[in-house]
């Protein structure tokens, strides 16, 4: 991992010494990829919240069975095909883009909880309501923290959705960000700014990856393991 | 053998029957007409072969499933659990395993603690109090379950095939242990077992069960002195006996 973005890395200052970049306005593609990663976190918070809170009342309550094939069916709906009722209701908005976000990044993080929930073995579960986890103690108590795994595995899967959908939305909506930023370069080439772009979320997703999921991850499979 | 003038009763089945829970199976019983009553303080063994309803009779008796027609009386208020794969929640320490059932209960952190180290001391693991349940070995794992459910002082212990998952040497001296702790807390035990030596050695009362439909075949008083030795030859005799009831019902 460290090694392909060390090698990145000098790739991009090559690049930079040889004055490859001298076109960029860097400045408007910086201010682009950081409103593009503002709105990613901040639907990946809204669905994060949102989504634990449904699937662990749902799999608090008696109708997870019930809930399971219709989530399933939602989940299936291509997220653009809905694209225009979005438009419609919230028009060419900020709001627009992260509430799209979010109906695409909830949908990996409800589910990676609820078949925690579903496939935790029975006797795990008869043990917390045996030793008293029963009515909503059962939520804090037994469900939240065996689907903390799950939730991370969620979260990982439903952010690089949400890049796709925030780019993507910004790209047919032309508001600004990255997507808006790419969308008015010359893209018949590879050119400059396409590649520094390129680079820009490149380097925002190793970071995140290594500073806040890999820590999580060995932390949960070091305690989670069986 | 418990007598009822001095033995009150702590579980009363009557003509108790149990569906399965999974759809396939849902309109065959799992247990047909249980007719069984077990005296306080009591240690009954169940003992039939797979798809006798076992596990599902346990968990009717502690109301973790529905029956589907007859009556359960519960005498017992505080009935905890020990299971075959131990079913430590991963996440809490052995420490906070063994204080779950206290810490459900309300009881304040320092209070529930200090009890907690007190059994986790009694099965001989309070050097290992902060060890996560994967980093323990599974005789220690049961010893954690063991523990888990000694900390709410059941009354009623039920015990689903506690060694079968353990090598003969950890299973013996757990064995042992539970026989000390039988003896000085005076819970009645149930235990799901299918070592014929084991429910002679430890039990008042053995239930033999019989599968399709799950049902109770015969229940064998064991009459055998305390502490009983495992190599008489009446231990033998019992043996046999029970050897013969298993080996007409197969």
């Amino acid at each position: 991992m460290w090694l392909i973005m060390a090698a990145l890395l000098a790739l991009a200052l090559v690049l930079w010494f040889s004055g490859y970049f001298n076109g960029v306005t860097w400045p408007s593609l910086v201010e682009a990829v950081l409103r593009t990663t503002y709105r990613l976190l901040l639907a990946y918070a809204l669905a994060l919240v949102l989504g634990v809170t449904i699937a662990l009342l749902v799999g608090w309550s008696p109708f997870i069975d019930l809930f399971f094939p219709v989530f399933d069916l939602l989940q299936n709906l291509p997220s653009f095909a809905l694209f225009p009722l979005f438009i419609y209701f919230f028009g060419l908005t900020d709001q627009m883009i992260v509430l799209f976000a979010v109906s695409s990044i909830i949908w990996p993080i409800l589910f990676a909880v609820l078949t925690a929930i579903k496939g935790a073995h029975k006797d795990l579960n008869d043990a917390a309501l045996i030793f008293g986890a029963t009515g909503v103690k059962r939520i804090r108590h037994y469900l939240a923290p065996l689907a903390f795994p799950a939730v991370l595995t969620g979260s990982i899967v439903g952010i690089a959705i949400g890049w796709e959908s925030v780019i993507g939305a910004e790209i047919i909506a032309s508001v600004s960000g990255f997507g808006a930023f790419i969308k008015n370069v010359d893209t018949s080439d590879m050119s400059p700014t396409a590649i520094a772009g390129a680079l820009c979320i490149l380097v925002i997703v190793f970071v995140i990856n290594r500073l806040v999921w890999a820590p999580l991850l060995s932390e949960s499979s070091r305690r989670y393991a069986e | 053998m418990p007598n009822d003038m001095i033995h009150p009763l702590s579980l009363v089945l009557s003509r108790v029957s149990a569906r399965f829970a999974d759809e396939v199976k849902r309109d065959h019983y799992a247990l047909r007409d249980v007719t069984l009553s077990v005296h306080q303080g009591s240690f009954v063994s169940f003992i039939g072969p797979s798809g006798a309803g076992k596990s599902t009779l346990m968990r009717v008796i502690l109301g973790l499933m529905p029956h589907a027609g007859g009556e359960v009386v519960r005498h017992f208020s505080r009935p905890a659990m020990v299971f075959q794969n131990y079913a430590l929640f991963p996440w809490l320490s052995a420490l906070e395993n063994v204080a779950y059932g206290l810490r459900m209960q309300g009881v304040p952190r320092e209070k529930r603690e200090r009890a907690a180290r007190a059994k986790l001391a009694e099965v001989g693991l309070e050097h290992l109090e902060s060890h996560y349940p994967a980093m323990l070995s599974g005789g220690q794992r049961q010893r954690v379950g063991l523990a888990r459910a000694l900390a709410i002082v059941p009354d009623l212990l039920v015990l689903d095939e506690p060694f079968s998952n353990l090598d003969t040497i950890t299973a013996e001296a757990l064995k042992a242990d539970l026989l000390a702790i039988w003896r000085s807390y005076g819970m009645t035990i149930l235990m799901v077992n299918h070592l014929i030596p084991d429910a002679i050695e430890l039990s008042d009362q053995i239930v033999i069960l019989n599968a399709h439909p799950g049902r109770i075949e015969k229940v064998l008083p064991v009459t055998l002195s305390r502490p009983r030795d495992t190599r008489s030859a009446a231990f033998f005799a019992e043996v046999d006996k029970l050897t013969e009831e298993i080996r007409k019902i197969s």
